[in-house]
């Protein structure tokens, strides 16, 4: 089963994707991008410890992503595990910069590190940016990614994810959307007993689009995969939600469930989901459901009954519903972060 | 304290309530009895608020101001409290978040100080082990999994920190054993003093021989049809609502 991983190039519009593509048919990123990106030089490198408790590097220009594995290797020998990567330096005043850049993270057996992705620039931007993970037997990979762009932005962000036996990866993304923003995950499950899950939650408002597009691919037994990805909708904004998951024939004993839910604020919002199940072995267990429904007005009149304006109790329901997403993740510094951060977006809503 | 004049209700266009009268003082516990339709609960949600039940006659005079012209969180704030028959579960909020977030939103709309993080812990824990509430229930999302019991006692935890001036209970009994009953009873009745009033809507009796009524209401197709002492409920149970559904009709 190939997936459609055409290079992008940001600097040439021939290779942007149009809605013929089946799989961008709900992201016309040929639309967002009419003028192509003045090509950004990159100012400046930063490595450091950080105050995420764990190292800190700071990527201003995804060039430079190139060298990610050093950062790695520092952080799983001497950082407790832990690395802070800052991709939120970009752009400059008064004109789209364009990044573009490609980096590769293995890691070796049984490691283990947890990445917090930090994308969340102020000026206008348009970034392309590729991510290779390789996660060997019995490692861990545990990746927080929080997409709080610039409404101005366009940004494409991919990722490819090769498991080995029993290893784990466990992705949470967490997206406020942008003039145009794709996070697509491309995973391998090619390791026997290896857990993939991929989460996420999204606020989006205004005018926003986010498109999350996960496609896994089971090739060898015992496999499991776990989705919950769960937003709010509102004002004009979009969500696209593509979810795939191919079970090729002789991967039996796989335990695959994707969920997506979604909550929709107000008329003309829009949520795009296409959940799909591609199933060619005998023996496996497979699921997906998908909700897009309205705020629950009964809960909201309780919430009021108790002496809480509309826009709080607003506040709070929105919130608690992206939460369970955020609970799952076991790091507490990095669960206690996101919630803070969910808080913030879901009072930012009704402008607490 | 609670004074309504003639409240005429309609729910998606139907005339729910039709003109009922009813006072209730302060220090007094009131009940509603009626069958099932006559509006018992129509009138806990047009006092709480409640979007889309149209209040389209009749005034209602909660302590010397217009209630019906309140919000319903500025409602909340003015001393009313409806416990819900079946309250709902609020998934990804603990139950001490909510809590505190209503008790401050009701503190600061009032324009008093907030309740600080510590004060309140300390309060909920006190009430908590009155109504045997376990801590750890509250750090669990309000009511997620609660049994029927639980989540009346959640209620009247709330009534006891939001410490409201009128309370509405609400088919309180629905859904409790009898010693669920009699804990939920004993948190009610702790709450009754001189300057409180207590509306209690109920099918039964039984809830009754609990929290204990100054008098009985009954209401029959959107009207109080009779009013009288405690003794009623017992008349009522005997005999059932009958004689009233036929009077009216």
């Amino acid at each position: 089963m190939a997936f459609d991983l055409t290079p992008l190039d940001l600097f040439d519009p021939s290779s942007y994707p149009t809605r013929r593509h089946e799989e961008w048919t709900y992201s016309d990123l040929s639309r967002a991008l009419r003028d192509v990106p003045a090509r950004a030089e990159l100012t400046h490198l930063q490595a450091e410890a950080g105050d995420f408790g764990g190292f800190y590097w700071h990527c201003a220009g995804d060039g430079q992503l190139a060298d990610l594995q050093a950062a790695v290797s520092k952080a799983v020998q001497g950082s407790g595990g832990r690395l802070y990567l800052d991709m939120s330096d970009f752009g400059e005043e008064g004109s789209v910069a364009g990044y573009q850049g490609e980096g590769r993270i293995t890691l070796g057996a049984g490691e283990h590190l947890i990445l917090l992705e930090d994308y969340s620039g102020a000026l206008d931007y348009a970034a392309s940016t590729v991510l290779h993970f390789d996660v060997a037997e019995g490692a861990t990979l545990i990746r927080v990614v929080i997409l709080d762009e610039p409404e101005s932005a366009v940004s494409v962000r991919r990722s490819t994810v090769t498991t080995a036996p029993d290893s784990v990866f466990k992705q949470y993304v967490f997206a406020t959307g942008a003039k145009f923003q794709r996070f697509e995950t491309h995973v391998t499950h090619a390791g026997q007993g290896a857990l993939v899950e991929m989460h996420g939650a999204y606020l989006l408002k205004d005018a926003a689009h986010f498109d999350y597009t996960t496609r896994v691919t089971h090739v060898e037994v015992d496999g499991a995969t776990q989705q919950l990805i769960k937003g709010l909708v509102k004002d004009r904004a979009t969500a696209v939600f593509q979810g795939r998951i191919y079970v090729e024939k002789g991967a039996d004993g796989t335990d695959a469930r994707m969920r997506h839910q979604a909550l929709m604020l107000n008329d003309g919002a829009h949520v795009r989901a296409k959940p799909e199940l591609e199933i060619y072995a005998d023996d496996v267990q497979c699921a997906h459901g998908n909700t897009i429904g309205a705020l629950d007005e009964s809960a909201l009149f309780f919430c009021q009954s108790r002496g809480m304006p509309e826009e709080v109790a607003r506040a709070l329901l929105m919130q608690a519903f992206v939460v369970p997403v955020a609970e799952q993740i076991e790091d507490e510094g990095l669960r206690e972060m996101v919630l803070n951060w969910i808080e913030d977006k879901a009072g930012g809503f009704y402008a607490l | 304290m609670l004074n309504i004049e003639n409240l005429t209700v309609s729910v998606d266009d139907k005339t729910i309530l039709k003109g009922l009268n009813l006072n209730v003082p302060a220090g007094e516990v009131h009940a509603i009895m009626g069958p099932n339709g006559a509006g018992k609960s129509t009138l806990g949600y047009t006092l709480a608020g409640r979007p889309n039940y149209e209040v389209t006659q009749g005034a209602v005079d909660f302590n010397g101001e217009d209630l019906l012209e309140k919000d319903v969180h500025e409602r909340a704030a003015a001393g009313l409290y409806l416990s819900f028959q079946y309250p709902l579960e609020i998934p990804g909020v603990p139950a001490m978040t909510f809590i505190r977030t209503a008790l401050n939103a009701q503190r600061k709309l009032r324009g008093e100080e907030e309740m600080s993080a510590p004060e309140f812990l300390k309060t909920i824990r006190d009430v908590a082990k009155t109504l045997k509430i376990d801590m750890d229930m509250l750090k669990r999302p309000l009511n997620v999994g609660f049994s029927g019991g639980e989540k009346k006692r959640m209620e009247v935890l709330q009534m006891a920190l939001l410490q409201p001036k009128f309370l509405i209970l609400d088919e309180t009994d629905s859904g409790l054993d009898i010693d669920a009953l009699k804990v939920v009873s004993d948190g009610v009745n702790a709450l009754r003093s001189d300057d409180r009033g207590m509306l209690v809507i109920t099918h039964y009796q039984r809830l009754l021989d609990h929290i204990k009524p100054d008098r009985i209401h009954i209401l029959v197709d959107g009207r109080i049809v009779h009013s009288g002492g405690p003794e009623l409920a017992l008349e009522l149970e005997a005999h059932g609502y009958d004689r009233y559904v036929n009077e009216a009709a």
